[in-house]
């Protein structure tokens, strides 16, 4: 492994030293680390590179570093100060766990690592998963809130319409499967081989690319009621779905997953409707989070856009409070995780998408998400492994 | 709207054709953000950098969130 330390041309602002740090792990496979601070980045380097198994040289290393000068010139040159807002603040509540749980749901067979980023949970884990799902229906259920079943496979042609290639390029999943073509087929049959550096099949072998794997749930209700008037002129929807954002280098625990899990509970109608739900949504929670003695906070946030679009879309996100997040404690690293979301997308989707109220405006959409592994992680990253140390709202509401 | 407003409306008007990289005849004197598709969250943030750069408004969180229809920014920049 080898170190690359670079003094940034542009001074990069405290509060985007994480943002940049986490872009870091897109701009080139050799890189196995990045710290980032206002005034110097410090990476970890392969010996040899991911493509060509040879050793990284200096042409190389120059190259890895003039990516990351446009990065930071992207993402910091005339960078917007957001204005941070903090809705619940119970991070001064006791933890009662200080180690990573990781190590011993493993060692238990609770959580098995099947490859980056992919995870299959033991019972002890889907029974804390199932606990926190009844919580949201039930919170869900208030509303009279739709079930809905969304596909995990999602169109390139609607992804496009909402902009989705443009705002985060980095994160996306594509599907593909072999041509339709004999010899291709027996080709693969006969040869296929998967290596350390993947399976060998040569890319042409593969279709075009239609569909991805959907990165978030509520995306789909917005597709099936796209162009059209919304019936009603309100709507209160819910679903589970499993989402997929590739997250590289930063794959690296149960905090960030590449398939994960969310429960959504989605609002499309007028503005007031979308706004007055995602508060009371926010308030109801507060009162479960209360009653299971999580530490966590709700502060103002911004979606992961990709360095071309992040300096506006974040500042833009940032000024009309569309998003918060709810950011449970990890005792463990003296962090936060954000297990959850409140979010307002004013009329995006709604002109995106052709989604008229009956005065022919675009509807208003936002969605109340739920991280369940996340959630979960964090709960016992709080509490430990052992059961008899949970709360007992907790212990009894386990099936 | 007197003589000096309506020119620094029109002064406006003219920034938002430039960044929203639209027709004149779509920008309207009393036109607010979403009332075009081209005025959305990116074109907005353009709208705002061609303001700092021709009237010296500075970008923050309130003004982006404040400075949402023509007469909006009219009102701010006369101040």
């Amino acid at each position: 492994m080898q170190t690359l330390e670079i003094t940034p041309t542009v001074p990069i602002p405290e509060h985007l030293t994480g943002e940049i740090q986490s872009k870091l792990a897109y701009v080139d496979e050799s890189i196995l680390d990045a710290d980032v601070s206002t005034d110097r980045i410090v990476l970890s380097i392969r010996e040899t590179t991911a493509k060509t198994g040879e050793q990284t040289s200096p042409e190389q290393m120059s190259l890895i570093e003039a990516k990351v000068g446009r990065v930071v010139e992207s993402m910091a040159k005339g960078a917007i100060k957001p204005k941070v807002v903090i809705l619940e603040d119970y991070m001064d509540r006791p933890a009662l766990y200080d180690k990573d749980p990781m190590d011993e749901l493993i060692q238990r067979g609770e959580l098995f690592q099947e490859g980056t980023g992919i995870y299959t949970f033991g019972p002890l884990l889907t029974a804390l998963i199932e606990f926190f799902e009844r919580q949201f229906l039930k919170l869900a259920e208030s509303y009279n809130a739709k079930s809905y079943r969304f596909p995990t496979l999602i169109s390139a042609e609607y992804l496009q319409r909402i902009h989705y290639f443009n705002a985060f390029p980095h994160s996306l999943s594509f599907v593909t499967h072999l041509r339709e073509d004999l010899d291709v087929i027996d080709n693969f049959a006969s040869n296929a081989r998967y290596e350390a550096g993947g399976l060998n099949t040569p890319p042409e072998a593969f279709s075009k690319i239609h569909s991805l794997l959907s990165p978030a749930v509520c995306n789909h209700l917005y597709f099936a009621l796209a162009d059209k008037p919304l019936p009603g002129s309100e709507l209160a929807a819910t679903a589970v779905g499993s989402c997929f954002r590739y997250e590289a280098i930063n794959l690296d625990s149960l905090e960030r997953l590449w398939d994960f899990s969310m429960r959504e509970i989605i609002f499309v109608g007028p503005k007031d409707f979308v706004l007055k739900n995602r508060e009371s949504a926010r308030a109801r929670m507060e009162g479960f989070f209360k009653e299971i003695g999580l530490v966590y906070m709700v502060e103002s946030a911004n979606d992961p856009f990709f360095i071309g679009e992040f300096r506006k879309q974040a500042a833009f996100q940032s000024a009309f409070q569309l998003k918060f997040e709810i950011r449970a404690a990890l005792p463990f690293k003296d962090s936060t995780l954000a297990v959850g979301s409140y979010n307002y997308h004013q009329d995006f989707f709604g002109r995106n998408l052709n989604i008229s109220l009956p005065d022919d405006s675009p509807a208003h959409t936002g969605c109340v998400a739920f991280g369940l592994e996340r959630i979960a992680y964090a709960f016992l990253a709080q509490f430990g492994i052992e059961m008899d140390k949970w709360p007992a709202v907790v212990k009894d509401g386990l099936t | 709207m007197d003589i000096k407003q309506k020119d620094l409306n029109q002064q406006v008007q003219a920034v938002l054709i430039e960044a929203l990289k639209v027709k004149p005849e779509l920008v309207t004197p009393e036109l607010s953000f979403g009332d075009i598709p081209q005025w959305d969250s990116m074109g907005h943030m353009e709208v705002m950098m061609l303001l700092e750069e021709n009237f010296g408004v500075e970008i923050n969180p309130d003004t982006i969130a404040n400075l949402v229809s023509i007469p909006e920014i009219c009102k701010y920049i006369d101040q």
